[in-house]
């Protein structure tokens, strides 16, 4: 990369450090620490919300995922708005009442000791493992994109964000996450406007090849449980996780818990109901132009660098030969799409597809090869933006861009930490261990809570890239109980529960995804919390009925926090 | 303000946004819909 682009990338870097660390003076307190003395404006909560789930997986993974599958990913967030209008009339209110600092905190209220301290651990135990994962994705593509040790793009990410999350505690996060923010947005919306300008065809041609090659596909009707993505599984599925995600996870709830009132945390939670579909259907936009773009610009047969100069290396006549024959399967291509471009109807777009599927197989046969050569996982769908990126974009702006991917990792990656060491003092040291102690000595504990859990993060990051299958273990672990946790807070909100309900109630739910994900693996994850919640609140509520209630029983939802 | 008031009021407020915010889903929806069946059969 050219040095200007990194001198871009190293001052972004040192101005999110410095910013942080100037944030840290003024905060001598716990709430000050963790919830910003509650006293945050619902934009900049808005933007920390979006930016939170946010990470570098959308900037590389999911662009990429729009280069190869189109526009129908965008349907997994088809929930998420009225999911956030749910949330901002019943969760946002009742969390914010109980004056909580943890969302498991308030089960101890409504519930017991053991429920908050179940639901917390399983919070520590995820959010834990998916901060390395958050750390690891986008450096195994920077070590591969520029030659670097895996630890130490590794440090180059985790370092600078333990630091300023440390220092500076939830202020420093959440303004960093709003900078970080418009980085994002500008940079996606400036690889756009690069991709209309360098495109060899009109826009309008672009888009009638995306739509013939079936990428611009968002709506699929199909009422099937296997199906991942569909119309049905978005709104159902994707309603109930997107309830569970920014409803009861604690990475989430402690961004609204930081804005000044309620009806400001609820118009922060609707600043992502407005703008998510939109901001998601840009991301998968840039993924579909790139993809038409390397239709009339010779693309790499292998897009992962390091791989193709290990394969080069270990394998050189099978990947001469093999890339002479993408050569002039991918001419051919291009003249199809040039075909299509002209108007060529049904009959250019099933050349098309035709010679699309003879570009694949010589491309699949290469990804084979450098599995041989590499003894690693070969997946190129990380590395087709970055590629674009690196090769395409002018002076300044590539630089732009890997500060904006490092930005949604560090965005994502400061907020987990903020809320795990959150929810390790607040729920487990001051709750267990030392419940009268001074805010100094708890500001002190969550500081080195924050650099331990950073610590963690970093050694599963580099755990993780090797291990391709943790990542995988990591979300089907996630989806165990996700919708299990929601069906606790749920049952909070009816009257008559009390007691072990929530804990009996987590268990059975937990019990049930994990059966129905032995028993019936083809259904998917979207559908699992949907059955978590429901078993949760079914078994809950029967225990709630069938056990006495205590006489120094916990209050009824509405009297909480009052 | 009574509690009725305060629900009433609560209520408008939900109708208000919900309103909303489905207008702008519809509007994005819509456009990737027509986006969706302008090319798809060409």
């Amino acid at each position: 990369m050219h040095p200007i682009n990194w001198i871009i990338v190293v001052a972004y870097l040192t101005y999110v450090v410095v910013d942080g660390i100037r944030r840290s003076k003024g905060t001598h307190e716990l709430e000050g620490y963790f919830l910003a003395s509650r006293s945050l404006p619902w934009w900049a909560v808005g933007l920390s919300v979006m930016a939170t789930q946010l990470s570098a997986v959308t900037m590389i993974g999911t662009t990429g995922q729009g280069a190869i599958g189109g526009m129908s990913f965008i349907q997994f967030y088809f929930g998420l708005p009225l999911a956030m209008i749910i949330l901002g009339f019943t969760l946002v209110p009742m969390l914010r009442g109980a004056r909580v600092f943890t969302a498991y905190e308030y089960l101890e209220r409504r519930f017991n000791a053991p429920t908050r301290s179940l639901t917390s651990f399983l919070f520590l135990c995820s959010r834990g493992l998916s901060c390395g994962v958050i750390i690891a994705a986008p450096s195994v593509v920077f070590s591969a994109l520029f030659g670097w040790d895996l630890p130490a793009a590794v440090a180059l990410i985790g370092i600078p964000t333990v630091l300023y999350t440390m220092l500076g505690g939830v202020q420093a996060v959440t303004w960093a996450d709003v900078k970080q923010m418009v980085l994002i947005v500008f940079a996606l919306c400036a690889v756009v406007l690069v991709l209309l300008v360098q495109m060899p065809v009109p826009a309008d041609d672009a888009l009638r090849i995306a739509g013939a090659t079936g990428r611009l596909q968002a709506f699929d009707f199909s009422f099937s449980l296997t199906n991942t993505y569909t119309v049905w599984s978005g709104l159902i599925g994707g309603l109930f996780l997107m309830l569970s995600y920014f409803g009861t996870d604690q990475s989430q709830v402690q961004r609204y818990l930081t804005a000044k009132s309620v009806p400001e945390a609820r118009n922060s939670l609707l600043m992502s109901a407005y703008w998510k579909i939109p901001l998601q259907a840009l991301v998968l936009l840039v993924g579909i132009l790139v993809f038409v773009f390397y239709l009339f610009q010779a693309p790499p047969l292998l897009f992962n660098p390091a791989h193709e100069s290990a394969v080069r290396q270990g394998a050189g006549d099978e990947y001469a030969i093999l890339e002479e024959r993408f050569t002039e399967a991918w001419t051919a291509r291009e003249g199809a799409a040039r075909e299509i471009a002209a108007g060529g109807g049904r009959a250019a777009t099933e050349v098309f597809q035709e010679r699309e599927t003879a570009l694949a197989g010589i491309r699949e046969e290469a990804l084979g090869l450098a599995n041989r050569v590499t003894g690693q996982p070969a997946r190129d769908v990380n590395y087709i933006i970055p590629h674009f990126v690196l090769t395409f974009l002018p002076l300044g702006l590539a630089g732009l861009f890997i500060a904006a991917v490092m930005a949604a990792a560090m965005s994502s990656i400061s907020s987990e930490l903020n809320s795990l060491s959150t929810a390790t003092v607040i729920d487990f040291y001051r709750r267990w261990f030392r419940p009268e102690a001074t805010d100094a000595h708890y500001l002190r504990v969550s500081k080195v809570a924050t650099a331990f859990w950073g610590f963690v993060a970093c050694v599963v990051a580099t755990y993780a890239a090797t291990l391709g299958s943790l990542i995988e273990v990591v979300n089907r672990f996630g989806s165990f109980f996700y919708g299990s946790i929601l069906g606790v807070f749920l049952l909070a909100m009816l009257r008559f529960s009390h007691g072990w309900a929530g804990f009996v109630g987590l268990i059975a739910g937990m019990g049930a995804v994990a059966s129905v994900s032995i028993l019936a693996p083809e259904i998917s994850f979207l559908w699992h919390n949907v059955i978590g919640a429901v078993v949760v609140l079914a078994v809950g509520s029967v225990v709630s009925l069938v056990m006495p209630r205590r006489p120094d029983a916990e209050p009824s939802p509405a009297a909480v926090g009052e | 303000m009574t509690t009725q008031d305060r629900d009433d009021a609560a209520r408008r407020q939900f109708r208000g946004i919900l309103l909303r915010v489905m207008a702008v889903q519809v509007v994005t929806l819509l456009v990737l819909w027509l986006l969706q069946s302008r090319y798809a059969a060409s």
